[in-house]
């Protein structure tokens, strides 16, 4: 089947309650590639969201980081395997092998930021006694490779990916994690963060995906209904149809922005839309 | 709630919810003067939550109230905006005892997985009491043990206001769970209205963004009639 062409919108907005509250923007948004031939070369996205706590002071640094680090290693193997006929396990195996490098290169990145940017006395003073650098740059971390006709979609920490189906079905693709809840999160940060990753590996040509969301948590928190991602879905297919493509893309900062207004989350809220070029029957 | 109106997908907007669940000693002690004064303190301290509910960002407060005795029954069973709600008062139980793992119990039905929607911010408990617990043996330790054995019992802001220094017992520090937020101690009936209120400011603050709750829970609640036991160490945030 010949490949599709996807565009990419994205927007990341500061929280209300960040403004409130004197923080910065702690999400970052990023990408690798080419999106209009991504269906031909790879395309890596990917979205992260810095802990608000003030332990993570350095979040929105480790944030940006965690885009930048996983976007580039990502799209890398990206083109080492696109073509390759492998089975859907295989393309998983793949998938999971790069984990380790993203995690390994975010800690370096980490490091050298912290070797040109020390932490401040006052910086210092905040940090718990014995704990590491690292935690000060704490960041969840969503992130999708499109090679081909293959979708890879890694997770650690809160937030959402949804791939909508041609049909209007929206999926959860990353298993969900149970001990994310409330002001909990898994973390880049944590010392066990490999085995804190969550992965899926989809086949277009069997999951006819046009489509796919990737969300930090300040969307999803805004969202009144409980299943709200179903709702979405259908919502941005049913709006792509009647307005266009285009029209969606313009309005993806608009939805960002009222996420993180204080009538939504009032959390940073972060939104990259991938969409086939062609989602209009 | 303000609901989204602009063409947005999912279904519409609002805020994040936030329980706030109050348990309410209505024991036999509690009789006159301390039941007309906390009575008197919740329809106070109401509009100061509904105060800030308007003034930050991210949460809608929920209020259920648990009034308990030698049983415990919903007040208030269904989460109501606090804006919305006006105060009935409570009535004292004659001769009612202090038991609280039993309410406890109740709570922790409330928190349990599916009840509270996904989004909700961690929950906000307040327990008021003038005695010490009359369970029987192992029952306080056996409720607080059920609510501290779900994730949204042990992630819920938990404080508690002592009516009288003779109730700031070993009891309400379990309670809490968190030796950097002291009990909030009233020493006379005249004080419980001020301590509702610090209490509620203390819940409300300790839910927003980038806040450290424990430099927070200090500077509210130690210069409020707060009363600490010894630190233990550092529990870690994500």
């Amino acid at each position: 089947m010949e490949p599709y062409a996807w565009q990419l919108a994205t927007a990341s907005v500061r929280g209300a309650s960040h403004v409130a509250a004197s923080l910065p923007n702690q999400d970052a948004v990023g990408w690798r590639g080419e999106p209009a031939t991504a269906g031909a070369t790879p395309l890596a996205v990917a979205v992260a969201d810095g802990h608000g706590d003030p332990r993570h002071f350095r979040s929105e640094r480790g944030a940006r980081l965690a885009v930048d680090v996983a976007c580039e290693l990502a799209a890398n193997l990206g083109a080492r395997i696109a073509g390759a006929d492998a089975t859907g396990s295989a393309w998983l195996q793949l998938w999971v092998e790069v984990l380790p490098a993203i995690l390994d290169g975010w800690r370096s990145a980490v490091a050298e930021d912290l070797a040109r940017h020390p932490f401040s006395a006052e910086e210092a003073a905040g940090r718990y006694s014995g704990e590491d650098a690292v935690v000060a740059y704490g960041s969840t971390l969503l992130l999708a490779l499109l090679v081909g006709r293959r979708l890879l979609l890694a997770q650690i920490g809160d937030g959402d990916i949804l791939a909508v189906r041609a049909d209007g079905v929206t999926l959860t693709p990353v298993p969900s994690d149970p001990s994310i809840h409330g002001r909990y999160t898994t973390s880049l940060c944590q010392t066990d963060a490999l085995s804190s990753f969550r992965v899926a590996s989809l086949d277009l040509d069997h999951e006819p995906v046009v489509m796919l969301v990737l969300a930090t948590d300040g969307f999803g928190n805004a969202q009144t209904l409980e299943r709200w991602y179903e709702r979405v879905g259908a919502d941005l297919l049913a709006l792509t149809r009647e307005r266009g493509l285009a029209w969606v893309e313009r309005q993806v900062p608009v939805w960002a922005g009222r996420s993180a207004s204080a009538g939504g989350s009032g959390d940073d809220t972060t939104l990259a839309l991938l969409a086939v070029d062609d989602a209009r029957p | 709630m303000s609901q989204s109106t602009t063409i947005m997908p999912g279904g519409g907007i609002s805020r994040r919810p936030l329980h706030l669940i109050v348990l309410a000693d209505c024991s036999g002690s509690m009789r006159g003067e301390k039941m007309q004064a906390l009575n008197f303190a919740i329809a106070e301290m109401l509009p100061n939550l509904a105060a800030w509910e308007q003034e930050q960002e991210m949460a809608q407060v929920l209020v259920r109230v648990v009034a308990f005795a030698d049983v415990p029954r919903w007040h208030i069973a269904e989460p109501v905006p606090v804006g919305q709600l006006r105060w009935k008062p409570l009535q004292q139980v004659e001769g009612g005892r202090t038991n609280m793992g039993p309410a406890f119990r109740m709570v922790a039905e409330a928190l349990s997985p599916g009840r509270l929607e996904q989004r909700a911010l961690q929950p906000a408990l307040l327990l008021v009491t003038d005695g010490l617990p009359t369970d029987p043996p192992g029952q306080f330790e056996a409720g607080l043990a059920a609510l501290l054995a779900l994730p949204a019992g042990r992630a819920a802001v938990r404080l508690a206001v002592a009516i009288g220094r003779d109730a700031n017992s070993e009891a309400l520090h379990d309670f809490i769970g968190d030796p950097k937020v002291p009990v909030l101690v009233a020493d006379s009936t005249d004080q419980i209205a001020d301590r509702l209120a610090t209490a509620s400011i203390a819940l409300s603050r300790m839910s927003e963004a980038g806040v450290d709750r424990g430099a927070l829970a200090s500077s509210l609640l130690g210069s409020a009639g707060g009363a600490g036991r010894a630190p233990a160490g550092d529990a870690g945030i994500v």
